[in-house]
């Protein structure tokens, strides 16, 4: 269908070509995006033989995250780490179709076996738990107001028998405030069987990961089996997608800071006419940029990993790099390594050998060839609408950019204090064709089916999935109004002005001609939102604290007083004349008189 | 028991009916020192930065160098585009962002207005922050033509150059919008209506490309021609729609960054010269309550506000040696400060009175000025319900005879209540009944004629605005005298009736006047002060009688009294002042008149709807009162 497909598809012949026979192995996908970007697709399979992993034999599949998925009996997972935003205008179709990524923040679904929904609920918190700790998230807080049992939007990517399908769960839940960093990537790397010392994913620096523009970290756990369902493998992919901003990862790090470049490296319009000497009018370079791995990672590929399989096997190699034949692609020539070229050129794959550093360096050059971009076939975003502490609306617009109609499930899932009204449930759908003054027809038939699990006040969220049909060329526009909750004052979070993350919206495109591909369906998700709900002053519980002990203290020291003070009346006192102060005085030395010669006699006795 | 007896026994006291006309004076005239004493230094307070996170001026700025000569570059190009239209211009500054590496959307808006079309197109830009996840946004804007319709060239210049410099750095966490409006006051609210989708279709249209909730704007007034301007210092304006301000925190972090890092000074409320005299400051603070209590846009800014988006506009003036590149800089550590806000801002006032870039007082503060004021009309009226029950041939009300004297038993009643027997005098127990017909039905009738007034000012052509506001003064003088006429002629008046009009009129005065200073302190502050007359208007009225006629000798110096209240009251009306305002201050009428129909229909305006719906009405009643007392027609 198209260029960037065919090479996907490319690839992915390889790899699923590839994991019968290996047990482990690793690709880099460099593709120069336009403005100066760059998409780095890590990836890196291993596997584990199903018999092996239940005798807890492990060599590639990490131990540590084998036992937790026994442990909870979790039969297949997914689990995200995202930052940033992927940009369809310039940058084209999302990598892996939108199906290795996830909403920002955290996300996570897995298929627990279990007998009960209860079984299944209680495995969840187990296996949430746990990867929390391994993965140094807040995973932990995926609780029951944020887990959803998604019904059209996901499927199982594994191979299961009848039987052990009927007892498979599916359970989804999203940390959209969860900050994704550095204290995520290590234990990431910890699972790679070369830990990041060798081989690609000794690129994956913390400091450039996490300066990408968006990023994406993906473990897929998911059971493979052949033709006959005898033989299969527990196979786990580790993906992670980045596009870097090529003049921001390329600063060195002693000097980050993007200082106004001197006067010389500023390329000047000359052909304006008020170009002179303080005045500058930028041009902006039509060429591609220069560029090395070195430069943009901070560090050379240190070698192949030696355990990965593809360095020994003919199929294809290991780095490798998306631009027009004519690019001039210098890999750092001391070295051995074997160079490959396919699909006509635009694609070029590398094969460093291990032990060495190696290094790619790419020289400005202007190509009268740009690789194509495709462009995708669906875009969406989301926003809310209206503004206030009371109500609120949600406007969703989904964009069908391709010639058929498009039908596609639409997934939110809601915390529970935005209250949704269901019947506030709008689609308009307006053609690209028309002008803009045209009014928008609305159609009821766009919404073909209607998942809604309403929210229970603090037990669970909302979760509203929609099978949408989208007419072609067209974008449909779905809007719905919510009510804000008012939380008790202990529900707020430190940062309670801030406001709610709302979890990002999950839409499946289902029917697709490259069914082929992925199961067909690609994925997109929109950006995530920020609910400000009604916020209390929070210095007042403290000022009602104060006054309140105040009153009090004034209370109950005025009755302590009356309670324990003796009222005597005025003319009951005897009077205090000379006389009785004299004896009083003289009484009160001879009591001290008497307790000295008293405490005298007990020393003489000592 | 006791207490409350002789707090009950005090109604009767001549001393306590007496009291309540001073009472009311004191009031206002206390509410009135009040505001005068607050520039002194014990009643203001020096501001300060609430918000830790924000920092303002701990970061280097880097703003300089080869940027100076890209700025001078686009602003040749600025000025080239100063005459053509409004697609070729927005489509070349969308280019220039495009080019920046930035996603770039434009805005078409008509609004109909006073007869006139206000038409324009928005172009914007968002930087999505290395750091942002689209939740949260700030925006720069750099309106096309300024508030004096004067080409903003440097401003729009400084937004191009920040938007290629700004695009550099990774440190963003909040995702960046170069706002170009069309104009300083339409362009801004269209688009920001259409962020919130708050817009109506027909006029403004939707945007296409949106990002996170709002945190803050600041707009950038730099009218510089192509040869540059060295300036003096920076004017902050920041008061919103409908007198709304924004956080305190934010002009704060301004002035600090401006006057603290970069050695520009800071003026407001167009006092270019501020020697921090208490006559300084007062004017500064009320020139600040005359732009709260008019409640009209600003400045590009203004129109944020109300969407609980803080937002400022620096605004370079007089001759000086910064230049852009400062101004730049000022900017650039703004947006770092906004940058690092972890909330909302929220944490200092919403709600203060500035006298000097860096002395203000609050709410708690200044709010009793206005409520005195309110308090004034509330008073008036219970005492004027109060009155209005007394028998009518209660002529010993002030006046203490001997009983003895009389030789005659006064009319006792005996009570018998919880085993108790008391002797009371009877003429205390008859109760007077109020006819409230005609009162309230009157007192409605005007409030509700004041939607006429409000509907055709807001409807009128500019063209016709003048005579419609010369028939409308003729109209609202002479119809008072009518209605009066109109009052005799249906049923000859009683005092009652003229007591009960006043009253219910001055407690719907009293209380909107102390809702509104809650909101919008100072239109409430001003409004009181001009509609504080009515409250003394009754008192021209004789309202003590012996049931025996007196003297028309005795008539007439009350009417003499009335006919000069009449006259006070015809100079005091909304549109006589308003008319003495535009005069003094050397604007047209018209002008006020279009801007407050453009603010009804453009911005939302509220303060038409104070001016016709509450204090015309309540001037309205009190003319009518006055003419009542002057023609001398009551009967008792």
């Amino acid at each position: 269908m198209s260029f960037f497909y065919s090479i996907l598809f490319f690839l992915w012949f390889f790899i699923s070509h590839a994991h019968a026979t290996s047990d482990y192995y690793e690709r880099l996908l460099l593709r120069p995006l336009p403005q100066s970007a760059l998409l780095a697709s890590f990836n890196f399979r291993s596997n584990a033989s199903s018999t092996s992993f239940d005798r807890q034999h492990f060599r590639y599949f990490p131990r540590s995250l084998g036992q937790i998925l026994q442990h909870a009996h979790t039969k297949e997972l997914h689990l995200r780490f995202s930052l940033g935003r992927w940009d369809d205008e310039n940058w084209g179709t999302r990598p892996w179709n939108g199906t290795r990524e996830g909403g920002t923040g955290v996300e996570l679904w897995a298929w627990v076996e279990a007998e009960t929904n209860e079984e299944a609920n209680s495995r969840w918190l187990t296996l949430t738990n746990a990867l929390s700790g391994l993965f140094c998230a807040s995973l932990n807080f995926i609780d029951s107001t944020k887990t959803i049992r998604p019904a059209m939007t996901f499927e199982h990517e594994g191979k299961y028998t009848v039987k052990s399908e009927k007892n498979l769960h599916l359970l989804h839940g999203t940390l959209p405030h969860e900050v994704v960093c550095t204290e995520n990537l290590t234990p990431f790397l910890k699972l790679l069987p070369c830990k990041g010392k060798a081989g690609i994913s000794s690129l994956l620096d913390g400091h450039k990961l996490f300066d990408a523009t968006w990023q994406t970290m993906a473990i897929d756990v998911r059971p493979v089996c052949k033709q006959d369902s005898l033989d299969c493998v527990l196979e786990m992919e580790q993906t992670v997608d980045m596009v870097l901003d090529i003049e921001r990862s390329a600063r060195p790090r002693d000097n980050p800071i993007p200082r106004p470049p001197p006067l010389e490296d500023v390329e000047c319009d000359t052909s304006k006419p008020y170009n002179a000497e303080d005045t500058c009018f930028p041009i902006v370079k039509d060429s591609e940029p220069a560029w090395s791995v070195t430069g943009v990672f901070g560090r050379p590929i240190k070698g192949a990993c030696p355990l990965a399989e593809n360095y020994h096997s003919q199929s294809s190699g290991m780095i490798c790099i998306n631009v027009p034949p004519e690019r001039e692609v210098i890999p750092s020539s001391e070295l051995k390594y074997e160079e490959r070229s396919h699909n006509g050129g635009f694609l070029r794959c590398y094969e460093p050998s291990a032990g060495a550093d190696f290094d790619l360096t790419l020289p400005e050059q202007q190509l009268s060839i740009k690789a194509p971009i495709e462009q995708p076939r669906m875009y969406a975003s989301r926003s809310f609408t209206g503004n206030g502490q009371e109500r609120g609306g949600v406007r969703a617009v989904i964009t069908n950019n391709s010639p058929e109609s498009v039908s596609l499930s639409y997934l939110e899932s809601l915390p529970w204090f935005m209250k949704l009204y269901l019947h506030t449930l709008r689609t308009t759908v307006k053609p690209f064709t028309l002008s803009t003054s045209t009014e928008e027809d609305a159609h009821s038939d766009l919404i073909r089916e209607v998942y809604y699990r309403p929210a229970v006040d603090r037990h669970r969220g909302t979760h509203l999935e929609l099978l949408l049909n989208i007419p072609p060329l067209s974008s449909l526009t779905l809007t719905y109004d919510f009510e804000k909750a008012i939380l008790r004052y202990t529900e707020y979070p430190p940062d309670a002005n801030r406001g709610f993350d709302v979890a990002p919206a999950v839409i499946r495109m289902l029917s697709s001609s490259n069914s082929s591909l992925h199961g067909g369906s690609t994925y997109l998700r929109t950006t995530s939102l920020l609910l400000p709900l009604p916020t209390p002053d929070f210095s007042m519980p403290y000022n009602v604290i104060i006054l309140t002990s105040t009153v009090m203290a004034l209370g109950f020291g005025s009755i302590f007083n009356l309670l324990v003070r003796r009222f005597v009346a005025a003319d009951e006192v005897p009077a205090l004349d000379s006389n009785e102060l004299r004896s009083k005085v003289l009484g009160q030395i001879e009591r001290l008189k008497r307790s000295f010669r008293g405490k005298g006699a007990v020393g003489k006795e000592d | 028991m006791s207490l409350v007896a002789r707090l009950l026994a005090l109604r009767n006291d001549p001393r306590a009916q007496k009291a309540p006309p001073f009472l009311s004076a004191l009031c206002v005239i206390v509410g009135v020192v009040w505001l005068l004493i607050l520039p002194l230094n014990e009643y203001s307070r020096q501001t300060y930065v609430s918000e830790n996170a924000l920092l303002p001026g701990q970061v280097h700025t880097y703003f300089g160098g080869s940027e100076h000569n890209i700025f001078r570059a686009y602003r040749q190009e600025v000025a080239a585009l100063g005459d053509k239209t409004d697609e070729e211009r927005t489509e070349k500054l969308a280019e220039f962002f495009k080019t920046c590496g930035l996603r770039v959307a434009r805005q078409t808006y008509r609004y109909t207005a006073a007869g006139k079309n206000i038409t324009g197109q928005n172009v914007y830009a968002v930087l999505q922050g290395p750091r942002a996840d689209a939740t949260e946004a700030v925006v720069l804007i750099g309106a096309w033509r300024n508030m004096d319709h004067v080409l903003n060239q440097s401003g729009v210049a400084l937004v191009l150059t920040m938007a290629r410099y700004f695009k550099r750095w990774s440190l963003w966490s909040k995702d960046i919008i170069f706002l170009i409006a069309g104009d300083s006051t339409a362009g801004p609210q269209a688009w920001v209506d259409a962020y919130h989708d708050a817009h109506s279709p027909t006029t403004v249209e939707s945007l296409t490309l949106k990002s996170g909730a709002l945190q803050g704007a600041v707009a950038v007034d730099y009218p510089a021609g192509t040869w540059g301007h060295r300036f003096d210092k920076l004017h902050i304006i920041y008061d919103g729609i409908n007198g709304q301000l924004s956080n305190l925190d934010l002009f704060n972090t301004a002035v600090s960054i401006a006057s603290g890092q970069m050695g520009i000074g800071c003026t407001l409320q167009r006092m270019w010269k501020h020697d921090d005299t208490y006559q300084e400051r007062l004017e500064t603070m009320l020139r600040g309550m005359l732009s709260q209590g008019l409640g009209h846009a600003s400045g590009p800014h203004s129109s944020f506000i109300p969407y609980h988006v803080d937002a400022i506009t620096l605004q370079t003036i007089g001759d000086g040696w910064q230049d852009e590149m400062s101004l730049g800089r000022t900017v650039e550590s703004m947006f770092r400060s906004l940058n690092n806000l972890l909330e909302h801002l929220h944490q200092s006032f919403f709600f203060y009175l500035l006298m000097q870039a860096n002395r203000f007082v609050s709410i708690g503060t200044y709010l009793p000025s206005a409520m005195l004021v309110a308090v004034n009309f509330t008073i008036t009226s219970i005492a004027l319900w109060v009155q209005s029950g007394r028998p009518k041939q209660s002529t010993k009300v002030g006046i203490p005879e001997p009983k003895e004297k009389k030789g005659v038993k006064e009319d006792l009643t005996v009570l018998k209540q919880d085993g108790m027997v008391a002797l009371v005098p009877t003429e205390t127990l008859e109760v007077t009944e109020r006819q409230l017909f005609l009162p309230l039905t009157f007192v409605c009738a005007v409030h509700f004629l004041g939607l006429i007034p409000l509907y055709v000012f807001n409807n009128t052509f500019e063209s016709s605005l003048t005579s419609t506001f010369t028939v409308s003064t003729t109209i609202t003088l002479i119809l008072p005298p009518l209605s009066s006429l109109f009052f005799t002629t249906l049923r000859t008046p009683t005092r009652q009736d003229v007591t009960l009009l006043s009253c219910f009129s001055l407690l719907l005065l009293g209380m909107f006047l102390s809702a509104l200073a809650t909101l919008n302190f100072s239109l409430a502050f001003l409004v009181g002060l001009a509609t504080a007359p009515l409250s003394f208007v009754h008192l021209c009225i004789p309202m003590s009688t012996n049931g025996t006629s007196p003297p028309s000798s005795n008539r007439l110096i009350p009417r003499i009294v009335c006919v000069a209240v009449v006259f006070l009251l015809a100079a005091l009306s909304p549109l006589t002042l308003t008319f003495a305002v535009a005069w003094a201050t050397e604007v047209h009428v018209t002008e006020v008149l279009t801007a407050a129909s453009v603010g009804w229909h453009v911005h939302g305006l509220w303060t038409q709807v104070v001016v016709w719906l509450l204090w015309w009405p309540a001037w309205f009643i009190g003319s009518v009162v006055a003419w009542l007392g002057a023609t001398g027609s009551l009967q008792d």
